[in-house]
């Protein structure tokens, strides 16, 4: 569609909407794939109609508060750039039109703490184990605390883990293969921190060394999806300030929601002084799912064990691994390259969990219909195990499926192939 | 109904014209009133997207309504009527005709939430409300052993009120129908608010209702007739350096007695778009290629008839693989219904035709067509129901780019090519507000007059859909 964006007053992040509102022929094969559009069934809560909506509030024909409503309800799964057969690029959108609206936005005080506090705990991998396990102690009180309060408290898991810090290099064990770089994540490393230790034991077992760069933080997606682009950049230009590109094969990530944000460097930084820094960046950047399965494809993966009885393995695909990153194939190669598993495919796969990102904090009565679905969804398959690659699907769906009374393990793809090759599976 | 622009930059205050909320007219306050806040959008960050369709953008509604039910729709009707604002039905709004976009201030009744839909297997027949997504009859009629055959490219997001609205076809037409063919019976609401259940017996008005694009009445919910999934079904793609050709091989192929159950056709630029988007291994270089399928419950028999086709595309100068899997096949047809979106790659804006012409003088069309794109300039591209001899000439164009008129004018041409050889201009997207300007020449005057008279009978007012499908009484009767 036509559009009349002062392209010139927005700079380079003006190039990227306009350019992403021109490509939408508003044809409508996105409406089913979005998750707000198949609960609430309405054109606004819609990727079409939110395109419209941004273009009318960029054109300055809409106040930003009219369409915020509608734009905040969008999870950013980007089920809608997959089924956009136009080549919409939604997600580049979304995250700059955010970034630019965020700072006009009229908020309440009690809405601005929430978000700061959020920005400020979820990249903060100590603060954040502090804070979970603050929680699990008031997770008794939770029916007596503010919807806003409770939402987060129900992601929790019973037991929040002791912290276990990676070692800054992993030797490769045998013959070595390769060198990596590998993020740690942020609140992973204090809800499970076996997915690191896990994807440290499995590099290292076939013959590649790991280096956690110092330096490294938070990838910034969070802060980026929610518009505090300033210190999105922030986060971006320190990763990129620890990673040197030509010192590793891969740069390696095994949350689907950061691996995401990483590959999404140089669309944050275009027209700006680090732009080509970041190509390079992310030309390195890889899924573990990825990168494991490049060395199953070439005959360099060792092989996993065969389980002990058959497994009926229920693959959830994370939005950020599926959709954003176009990664499907390579964990289910793996799962299934271990010897005794089916992977079974779950009803209506494409549609989101309802964690994404914040969004479970700031929507989370669509994120509770979301995850009930999906949850339902996932043991329709009667699973024996259920393996994503994304931490925010992982607390999730464990916490839906615990609530249907189900006590399936939920395993990140690694971790399944971890115990694989120890032969506990 | 433009305000002044607000020049943006980055940090600067969001503009702030008008405000949002309470309804900000009298249709939009007695509406909320009669039917409840949740069944009715008002603000105008709700009603913008209610004005366009998959083709063209029309004037924003002074009120949306998302009726639950048919008491809801007659609500509705009355409310308007009393206003005196005219009425446009909308379903998904994927329709390729500006049927669903309004050309007023109107009232939009936006059918997607009327979505009750029940299977009747003994009785091999669906009962589906208006906003029913046309895919979802399938999947609810499987489990019995029965299927929907009408798949408009658009299957998994249209509604069926829409495709009965525009008469939707889609690949499977060519052997078994478009969406008319199943419809038993069907429940409208007419432009006093009455509700009136059709059968087609006696005079088939149901018929009449089917592809009149909102216009006699609002389809509210149809009874439709399933059928036996076939047993088997065999694909193949052939490739043909140009267009003509495989036209040639089409008519050579029912001429031979196939009767493929699809029977598709794209040009080079369909199958490079598709190919970017979905990197099925289409052949990038052929300038045409068709897709087929047989089908049937007795194995050597489809096989038989693939075999016909396979000679007669070959004997046309195609080069021709068979899809070796469900899968394969599958990519193939993914492929097909991505086309027409797929093509938003070249231009963002098209002119969509949907010409019928005799398979006979497919060759010469496709050719003349082609040469009329040529000599414009203008990026134009073809794909279709070849089978059916329905062709969909496609005019992409950027209005900052290419000039407006010379792509009314191509189209103009088009619609006279299809005309001359004896064809008509809409096979399944509906006449909308795409094709009116060329009714006069394709309809007779006497005939049209008759469609008038019928359009009186049932909306006398002229308050349903205004400015679709017939061009202007007065004009008309300036031509006798």
């Amino acid at each position: 569609m036509n559009n009349e964006i002062p392209v010139s007053a927005l700079g380079p992040q003006g190039e990227v909407m306009a350019h992403a509102v021109d490509a939408c022929v508003h044809c409508g094969f996105c409406l089913p794939a979005c998750p707000t559009y198949t609960i609430l069934g309405d054109e606004m809560d819609s990727p079409r109609g939110r395109i419209v909506l941004m273009k009318e509030v960029l054109e300055g024909e809409l106040p930003l508060a009219d369409a915020a409503p509608h734009l905040d309800r969008c999870l950013g799964c980007q089920a809608c750039v997959t089924a956009c057969p136009s080549g919409v690029p939604y997600g580049e959108l979304i995250t700059s039109f955010r970034g630019w609206s965020e700072p006009q936005r009229e908020r309440s005080a009690f809405d601005r703490a929430k978000r700061a506090a959020i920005l400020k705990i979820l990249p903060a991998p100590k603060v954040f184990s502090v804070a979970a396990r603050v929680g699990q102690y008031a997770k008794p009180l939770a029916p007596l605390l503010p919807a806003a309060l409770r939402a987060p408290m129900d992601l929790l898991p019973e037991r929040v883990p002791a912290m276990q810090p990676s070692a800054r290099v992993t030797p490769a064990k045998g013959k070595k293969r390769g060198r990596v770089a590998f993020l740690v994540g942020c609140a992973q490393q204090a809800l499970t921190p076996n997915f690191n230790a896990a994807t440290l034991r499995v590099l290292a077992r076939n013959g590649i060394e790991v280096v956690i760069p110092e330096g490294q933080g938070c990838c910034g997606a969070a802060a980026l999806h929610t518009g505090a682009r300033d210190e999105a950049l922030r986060l971006v230009r320190r990763n990129l300030d620890a990673f040197d590109p030509d010192e590793y094969d891969a740069i390696l990530s095994n949350a689907a929601g950061c691996g995401a944000g990483l590959k999404e460097y140089p669309v944050v930084l275009h027209g700006l002084p680090d732009e080509e820094r970041a190509r390079a960046f992310s030309a390195k950047v890889q899924d573990i799912s990825e990168y494991l399965n490049g060395l199953l494809q070439s005959g360099d993966l060792e092989r996993p064990m065969p389980t002990s009885r058959h497994l009926t393995v229920a693959y959830h695909d994370a939005c950020h691994l599926a959709h954003a990153q176009g990664v499907r194939a390579a964990p289910r190669q793996l799962l299934k390259a271990i010897p005794g598993v089916t992977v079974a495919e779950i009803p209506e796969g494409d549609l989101c969990c309802g964690s994404a990102g914040t969004y479970n904090l700031e929507q989370p009565e669509l994120a509770n219909q979301l995850g009930i679905r999906k949850a339902g969804h996932i043991l329709s398959t009667t699973p024996d195990l259920i393996a994503s690659g994304n931490i925010g699907c992982h607390t999730q769906i464990q916490s839906h499926v615990r609530r249907q009374g189900s006590r399936v393990p939920v395993m990140h793809t690694v971790e399944v192939l971890d115990l694989a090759y120890r032969g506990e599976l | 109904m433009t305000p002044e622009k607000v020049a943006l930059s980055p940090g600067s205050p969001a503009p702030k014209p008008r405000s949002n909320g309470t309804p900000d007219n009298r249709l939009a306050a007695e509406l909320t009133r009669a039917l409840g806040p949740k069944k009715v959008l008002s603000a105008r960050s709700e009603r913008l997207n209610y004005r366009y369709d998959a083709i063209q953008f029309g004037e924003t509604p002074l009120a949306v309504v998302l009726p639950e039910t048919t008491a809801d729709v007659v609500t509705a009707v009355r409310a308007a009527r009393a206003a005196g604002v005219p009425i446009v039905g909308r379903g998904a709004a994927s329709g390729l005709s500006g049927g669903a976009a309004p050309l007023r201030e109107s009232l939009v009744i936006s059918f997607t939430r009327m979505t009750r839909l029940e299977v009747f297997p003994e009785r091999r027949e669906a009962r589906a409300q208006a906003g029913v997504v046309t895919l979802a009859v399938t999947e609810k009629a499987r489990p019995h052993g029965l299927i929907y055959p009408p798949d408009p490219a658009s299957f998994r997001t249209s509604t069926i009120g829409g495709n009965l609205g525009e008469n939707a076809g889609g690949p499977m037409c060519f052997k078994y129908g478009v969406t008319g063919d199943y419809v038993k019976g069907l429940e409208f609401v007419d432009a006093e608010g009455e509700v009136h259940r059709l059968t087609r017996d006696a005079y088939d008005l149901a018929g009449l209702l089917i592809g009149s694009e909102g216009t006699l009445g609002l389809i509210t919910e149809a009874t439709l007739r399933l059928t036996l999934p076939p047993k088997h079904t065999r694909t193949l793609m052939a490739s043909f350096p140009e267009v003509g050709e495989a036209a040639e091989a089409v008519s050579a192929a029912i001429a031979a007695g196939a009767v493929p159950s699809k029977l598709e056709f794209m040009d080079t630029a369909c199958t490079n778009a598709v190919e970017d988007y979905l990197a099925v291994g289409l052949p990038r270089e052929a300038g045409a290629v068709l897709l087929v399928d047989t089908d049937g419950d007795d194995l050597e028999t489809v096989e038989e008839e693939r075999a016909l086709v396979e000679a007669a595309c070959l004997n046309a100068g195609g080069t021709v693989r068979r899809a070796g899997s469900d899968a394969e096949s599958a990519a193939l047809w993914q492929a097909r219904r991505s086309v027409s979106p797929a093509l938003g790659r070249i231009r963002p804006q098209r002119m969509n035709e949907d010409i019928v012409v005799p398979r006979s003088v497919l060759p010469d069309v496709v050719r003349e067509i082609r040469a009329l794109g040529d000599a414009s300039g203008l990026p134009l591209v073809q794909f279709g129901h070849i089978g059916d001899g329905n062709l969909h000439p496609n005019i992409l164009f950027d209005p900052r780019r290419e000039d407006v008129h010379a792509v009314h004018d191509l189209a103009h041409q088009i619609a006279l090519v299809a005309i001359r050889h004896g064809g008509v201009l809409s096979g399944e997207h509906g006449i909308g507000t795409m094709k009116r300007p060329f009714m006069r020449e394709a309809v007779d005057p006497v005939t049209l007059g008759a469609l008038w008279s019928v359009k009186r009978a049932l909306d006398p007012s002229e308050a349903l859909n205004p400015g679709k499908i017939l061009p202007d009484e007065d004009e008309a009767h300036a031509h006798p």
